[in-house]
């Protein structure tokens, strides 16, 4: 045992007291607090979604003729076929659920101030990304849904001055949806926007490493408490109770709540009710309340508005010390997004 | 002695020589990076554009005097669309007739006609036009937006219309659905 532990000790020269030292650094106490793993959650399901997604790829075949029926081949005759594409369906969704929260999270403790400022510019990217996955997941399916978002997604992108119509040519491959449109989804969702969110979480781990957790300590604290505890092995015990109660949530949402298969897609006929993933119904209601241009560049400014926001709170903070405009600028965004979806997911038009 | 300066020059000339050596192949070689993988990022950036526009044709619809004036008539395109073609005028050319798409011009989706109200509605984001096609309600209507018109034009009294002829929906032949007239349509 001794002579094989050597032979790996010459080849790779890395010792575990050296790999404990790189990751056992300090963690703040604050983050036994539940609402903190939300960082890890993300991180944890984007691996789900790349094992789920590799073996759905074993089956899906990315054609207008044939995607819909290999969707279905695996929901209802693939071994578990239905449990995996449950899986990626339901990890997708609290994948975005996640992403928003650790978001606002972020938001409201103010850990996006300086040094942090790149880093939630980073996360910003990583929640677009997330949304552009789901986005192009539910389009491959090619049910009525997954056509007509794909045309009103093409739509939405032609109404950008200038470049709008380059931006939809590049979409879909065509003048409108064609033949070669799925394929240009399935390959952005299964290869080039899962490598580019595998470089951007890189970065912002790597950041998170290098700048530290910012700390908090909260009032019913016991003042001698200490103030961090060990990554490994408290941490990682913790992170791998998270992830077994996410994949024990992940098994029951999709034997409970299984996928089913929509009407497959019409291009001649758009259905009397038609609604996006819940994720977007925001959007769908902000271009049913304003005309296609001003929708799509007001959003575009809120969306500017939010990645440099820690820039513009620096400004506020600067002239406004004492000022909690950023709280309630928050609050505002937030009641607006709940009351916008819940007021799409009331109504049936 | 005397070589001593000499040398010294010719080092310190070597040196600068080398330098501007050095800095040439490195000005070159940025330049030979930035054309090469320029031209790849080019390349590919075209490759990705599509090549060619959705192909149309021009097809016949009817005999443009056996429509009269507030006739219409269904037309189905070979990608199965449907269009709504109306005579308006009776100045005796292509100004008299209009042709209705059925795709919204917000953001594409399929208007259907409710009888019930008199209008084409969208189902996307609650799109109403009159039967002109003027959007009356919904985002079309505040950006001033009506139901696209296809293209048609009168040759020898023959009317044409041009039509997409590609599509991914299982479709038919194309077909007149006359309320005035019975003649069928072709392509040109």
């Amino acid at each position: 045992m001794s002579r094989i532990r050597q032979w790996f000790a010459e080849r790779v020269p890395v010792s575990g007291v050296q790999i404990a030292e790189l990751t056992n650094e300090p963690v703040p106490n604050h983050l036994k607090r539940w609402w903190f793993c939300l960082g890890g959650t993300p991180a944890y399901l984007f691996v789900v979604q790349i094992i789920t997604g590799i073996l759905l790829a074993f089956y899906y075949e990315p054609s207008p003729q044939t995607a819909y029926e290999s969707v279905r081949y695996i929901t209802e005759e693939a071994s578990y076929g239905w449990f995996i594409r449950g899986i990626h369906k339901w990890a997708a969704t609290l994948m975005v659920a996640a992403v928003i929260l650790h978001q606002i999270r972020v938001f409201f403790t103010g850990a996006y101030r300086k040094p942090r400022e790149i880093n939630w510019m980073i996360g910003c990217c990583l929640l677009l990304c997330t949304l552009v996955v789901g986005f192009t997941g539910y389009s491959l399916v090619y049910e009525q849904l997954s056509y007509w978002g794909a045309t009103v997604g093409a739509n939405i992108s032609d109404t950008v001055p200038f470049v709008g119509g380059f931006m939809k040519k590049m979409m879909l491959a065509g003048d409108v949806y064609n033949e070669r449109t799925l394929s240009r989804f399935f390959i952005l969702h299964a290869a080039v926007l899962p490598t580019i969110m595998i470089l951007l979480l890189v970065v912002h781990i790597s950041l998170i490493r290098l700048q530290g957790i910012s700390e908090f300590r909260f009032e019913d604290e016991p003042k001698d408490k200490p103030a961090h505890f060990n990554f490994f092995p408290d941490h990682l015990l913790t992170e791998l109770l998270i992830g077994l109660s996410l994949m024990v949530l992940l098994c029951v949402l999709a034997t409970v709540f299984p996928v089913t298969m929509g009407p497959r897609a019409d291009p001649l006929t758009t259905p009397e009710v038609i609604k996006p993933e819940w994720f977007f119904y925001v959007t769908f209601r902000w271009l049913k309340l304003f005309s296609g241009t001003i929708a799509v560049l007001s959003m575009g400014f809120i969306v500017f508005v939010m990645f440099i926001w820690p820039f513009i709170d620096g400004l506020i903070r600067r002239y406004f010390p004492r000022s909690e405009a950023s709280v309630w600028i928050g609050l505002a965004g937030a009641a607006a997004i709940i009351a916008l979806t819940v007021w799409e997911a009331m109504v049936e038009h | 002695m005397h070589d001593a300066p000499e040398s010294e020059n010719t080092s310190s000339s070597d040196d600068s020589r080398r330098s501007f050596v050095g800095k040439a192949c490195g000005v070159a070689m940025t330049g030979a990076m930035v054309a090469s993988y320029g031209t790849l990022i080019a390349y590919a950036g075209r490759y990705l554009y599509p090549a060619k526009p959705t192909p149309k044709a021009w097809m016949f619809v009817a005999l443009a005097d056996d429509m009269k004036e507030g006739d219409s008539l269904a037309f189905k395109t070979p990608g199965g669309a449907r269009v709504a073609i109306a005579r308006q005028g009776s100045v005796g050319d292509v100004s008299d007739f209009i042709a209705l798409s059925s795709t919204c011009p917000h953001l594409g989706c399929q208007v259907h006609w409710e009888g019930q109200n008199n209008r084409f509605f969208c189902p996307c984001h609650n799109g109403a036009f009159d039967p002109q096609g003027i959007a009356t309600s919904g985002p079309p209507a505040d950006a001033g937006q009506s139901l696209p018109r296809y293209p048609l034009k009168i040759e020898k009294g023959l009317l044409f219309i041009e039509v997409e002829t590609v599509t991914l929906a299982q479709t038919d032949a194309p077909s007149v659905d006359a309320s005035s007239n019975d003649s069928a349509g072709g392509v040109v």
